[in-house]
């Protein structure tokens, strides 16, 4: 499918550019490793002190972060600079040679720019994951891993419509560079479960800012605590936030174009 | 009127009107406005029609916010208008048709739709993926482009590396790469030296030559539009102001010719002689020792001419049109005087 | 420079400081959610561990962590800064250079900015610490003795944590990407400074650590003093850890400036 094709294209492209840069590669790997330790060392301080968080036990736990470096590492390595290069686009005026190519503007802008480095978290994240399976000797059959894919590519899909939306204000606020910054905060709330928060908090993290269905409920879904009402509601919201981000995208659009005027 | 000759684009009544929010400096003006809007309608475009045929260059002439790429940009379908109509290629452009984006480019000065980090050429087969341009027709278009703008080793450098002259021939390859039928070029030679200008330009004569693409140029710099538009529209405050020939332009708001006359010998003037020679609608621009410079209206140049030769020692007398630099000048000033109405296009 | 002068020069950097904070407000509530979000996120879980060891864990009952998270937010945001975001960009897009041609040391612009900053956050920070202690059922009430030793501590903290980092920021004359250190850095604040858990609940080895390194007597120690877990011989020890990690910085600042004031200058603005 083009799209498809024009993703890998990106991909491509921003692969051989950032390959330019071997020292990012180096400093990337020092992040990851910085962010590996501070989650390995919450979860070390903290099950010292207990063998469970709200049921959650420790290799659980692991599995979670594991999920967290994957995703952060999937989100990172196309949407979020793609989404950043969008408003810039909008505040300098690039993005009308976007809009004058003869291709879906919302893909080429989704797609456009890479950072082909951060697959180092997402192999970290999956290192994790084999390693926390491998603690709870879980043989992961065929059905776990297809609720774990289910759960992870809906996942992607509510943070890619979200990261859109929040992209898509810059229409209206064209100011407000740091907008993504919310979600990266917001996101480390996501390296430990949802559920030991206050329900408002929990309900924030699910409904506002889709932290939730990007880490809890996919590692739910490897571990074996995800039951098929909720996966059946984080695929039916991803598809709303989908369409819901579509149209935001397209009355964005509109009124960048000064069709509304 | 049979398809073909049927002209490019089309623009009837086009407008845009802005509403822009107005604001005092002040903290408390600040405050007033987060509860009180004050907006104030700008019309960026106040009534444009032009038609333009097939295979044609046509220059927009105007001061900045003179509303020429605010029309280009309609033009484009970058930008919905506030109200007339635009038919380019016979589509609608701001509905943004594929196949209508497939037959035309959109090359901004000064600003890079090329990736900055990577070689020219890589940059060139994303746009190729994207208009879905065949292989071999891809190779032939990129030698055309090397030779005609003298690329050589260019394309395998990355665009930074690449000085400003440099990566405007590259952009305008890059959009070229499709083959469109109708250019729009904004401002493609601003900040550029003065022998990149003079490059540019003659590319575009010479592609507009070969291909027969419809091309529309805006710029604020009159040596592009004397060297490559024989028709030129001037655009002033979202209105057209002319539209027609550049020689038109001159007669239409400075009938006037410039005389500049050496003296042999010192002239000594009598009384009123030199007033009297020059009349109440010529003006005398300049006097030095051995100098005279007036400008007189075009009518009386051989009258004035032969009464200057008559009664003045004169070594050499030349006869010049305006520069059309100030003759623009004094058209965005206000101060053009016409000479008759705007001719149709 | 004389101190009267000086007081001027903040005065007037207040003003336009508070003026131009508020147009980038929204970039304020971003920084504020991640200086909010952190300490709530370990509340959370740190209350949570409590609970499900019967209400006590690791010396600490569920409403002692509540207080001891909700005050750290406090002092955290009193102490923060962002100098080394601030430098890496100066360096990058030459900014420095009309700094240095001024006849005042840039610190005193720094230092105003940063205190502009913090007291308009105050005004959401507050409120958010006191709802923290309401709603976890905060074990808090100290007394004035409490609060008479939080208050030097707090100021020798905020004036520890503004030089030290403000020192290891000119970094970003030698490296091109300080970003790497920053969030090395920032780990190590994380670990060391009781940010992650209460300092008492690290393995012994790197509570030595931690005694060893600035971190602490920036924020776990005057966080201990309002909380009133901090004996007077601690209190004493605090102190002058404080005092001491302070000249050290001030030192290494003068040093490091100076050096790197001569490097940037050659490497040229």
């Amino acid at each position: 499918m083009r799209a498809l094709r024009l993703l890998w294209l990106f991909l491509r492209l921003g692969t051989l550019n950032d390959l330019q840069y071997r020292t990012d590669f180096f400093i990337q790997c020092v992040q990851s490793l910085l962010g590996l330790v501070t989650a390995l060392a919450g979860l070390v301080v903290v099950f010292d002190q207990t063998d469970n968080l709200r049921g959650w036990r420790r290799d659980e736990l692991l599995a979670l972060i594991g999920v967290y470096f994957l995703v952060r590492g999937l989100i990172d390595l196309v949407i979020r600079p793609s989404m950043e290069r969008l408003m810039e686009g909008v505040r300098l005026g690039t993005l009308d040679f976007t809009l004058t190519k003869p291709a879906d503007a919302q893909l080429l802008v989704s797609v456009r720019q890479v950072q082909i480095w951060k697959l180092v978290d997402v192999v970290l994240g999956l290192v994790l994951l084999g390693v926390a399976l491998a603690r709870l000797g879980n043989s992961v059959g065929l059905g776990t891993a297809a609720l774990f894919v289910v759960a992870l590519l809906a996942g992607t899909a509510i943070v890619y419509s979200f990261l859109l939306i929040l992209a898509t204000c810059a229409f209206w606020f064209v100011r407000l560079e740091n907008i993504l910054v919310i979600f990266g905060s917001m996101y480390e709330a996501g390296r430990w479960p949802v559920g030991i928060y206050p329900p408002w908090l929990r309900a924030a993290l699910t409904f506002l800012v889709p932290v939730a269905f990007a880490i809890t409920v996919p590692a739910q879904g490897l571990v074996g605590r995800l039951a098929w009402p909720a996966l059946l509601g984080a695929v039916a919201l991803a598809a709303a936030f989908i369409l819901a981000s579509r149209l935001f995208w397209r009355i964005g659009l509109r009124h960048y174009t000064g069709a509304s005027a | 009127m049979s398809a073909e000759l049927a002209p490019a684009i089309q623009v009837r009544d086009l407008r845009k009107t802005y509403s822009v929010p107005e604001r005092e400096g002040g903290v408390r003006a600040a405050l007033v406005s987060l509860v009180q809007r004050k907006n104030r309608e700008v019309a960026a475009v106040a009534g444009v029609s032009f038609d333009v045929p097939r295979g044609e260059i046509v220059g927009f002439l105007g001061p900045n916010g003179a509303g020429k790429t605010t029309t280009l940009k309609m033009l484009a379908g970058l930008l919905h208008p506030t109200s007339g109509e635009v038919s380019a290629l016979g589509h609608v452009p701001w509905r943004r048709e594929n196949d209508y984006l497939r037959r035309m480019t959109l090359v901004m000065g000064q600003r890079n739709q090329l990736a900055w980090d990577i070689p020219v050429v890589d940059s060139f087969e994303l746009n190729r993926a994207i208009f879905r341009i065949p292989a071999d027709h891809f190779r032939r278009v990129v030698a055309e482009m090397t030779e005609l703008l003298d690329l050589g080793e260019l394309l395998k450098k990355p665009v930074r590396n690449l000085s400003l002259g440099e990566r405007m021939k590259c952009e305008i390859a890059g959009s070229l790469l499709h083959q469109p039928e109708v250019l729009f070029l904004d401002e493609p030679t601003i900040g550029l030296d003065v022998t990149m200008q003079r490059r540019i330009r003659g590319f575009i004569a010479a592609y507009n030559q070969r291909h027969g693409a419809t091309t529309l140029l805006t710029s604020h710099y009159m040596a592009d539009v004397e060297a490559l538009c024989r028709r030129v529209v001037v655009i002033h405050q979202g209105r057209l102001l002319y539209d027609g020939e550049l020689s038109g332009l001159v007669d239409r708001f400075s009938p006037f010719k410039t005389i500049v006359v050496d003296f042999a010998s010192d002239p000594e003037f009598a009384d009123g002689q030199l007033a009297g020679i020059v009349g109440a609608d010529g003006e005398i621009v300049s006097q030095t020792d051995g100098r005279l410079t007036l400008r007189v209206p075009k009518a009386r140049t051989a009258q004035i001419t032969g009464q200057l030769l008559a009664q003045l020692p004169i070594a050499d007398l030349t006869v010049e049109e305006p520069p059309i630099d100030e003759v623009i000048e004094r058209v965005f000033a206000g101060e053009a005087r016409e000479a008759e109405p705007v001719p149709a296009a | 420079m004389m101190i009267p002068g000086l007081a001027g020069v903040y005065q007037a950097r207040f003003k336009t400081e508070l003026a131009v904070q508020f147009q980038y407000r929204a970039a304020l509530v971003i920084w504020l959610l991640g200086l909010i979000l952190e300490p709530l996120i370990y509340l959370v879980v740190w209350t949570t561990v409590a609970r499900s060891q019967g209400g006590e864990a690791g010396g600490f009952s569920r409403g002692e962590f509540a207080a001891y998270f909700a005050i750290l937010m406090v002092v955290n945001h009193a102490t923060f800064t962002w100098h080394f975001w601030e430098f890496e960009w100066r360096v990058r897009h030459g900014f420095f250079s009309p700094v240095l041609l001024r006849p005042i040391h840039p610190i005193h612009a720094d230092l105003a900015q940063n205190l502009t900053f913090k007291l308009l956050t105050f005004t959401v920070v507050a409120p958010v610490a006191l709802l923290l202690l309401v709603s976890f059922d905060a074990t808090f009430s100290p007394s004035l003795a409490d609060i008479a030793a939080f208050a030097p501590a707090l100021v020798l903290a905020m004036a520890l944590r503004f030089c030290l980092e403000w020192t290891l920021a000119l970094a970003a004359f030698w490296l091109t990407r300080v970003s790497a250190i920053n969030q090395s850095y920032y780990v190590l604040v994380l670990f060391f400074s009781g940010q992650l858990a209460p300092l008492s609940l690290l393995p012994v080895a790197l509570r030595a650590v931690a005694t060893a390194l600035p971190f602490r007597w920036m924020i776990s120690f005057p966080l201990e003093t309002l909380l009133g877990r901090s004996s007077g011989a601690e209190l004493a020890i605090g102190y002058a850890a404080q005092l001491a990690w302070l000249g050290v910085s001030l030192v290494l600042l003068r040093v490091t400036w100076r050096a790197g004031v001569r490097r940037y200058s050659a490497v040229g603005a």
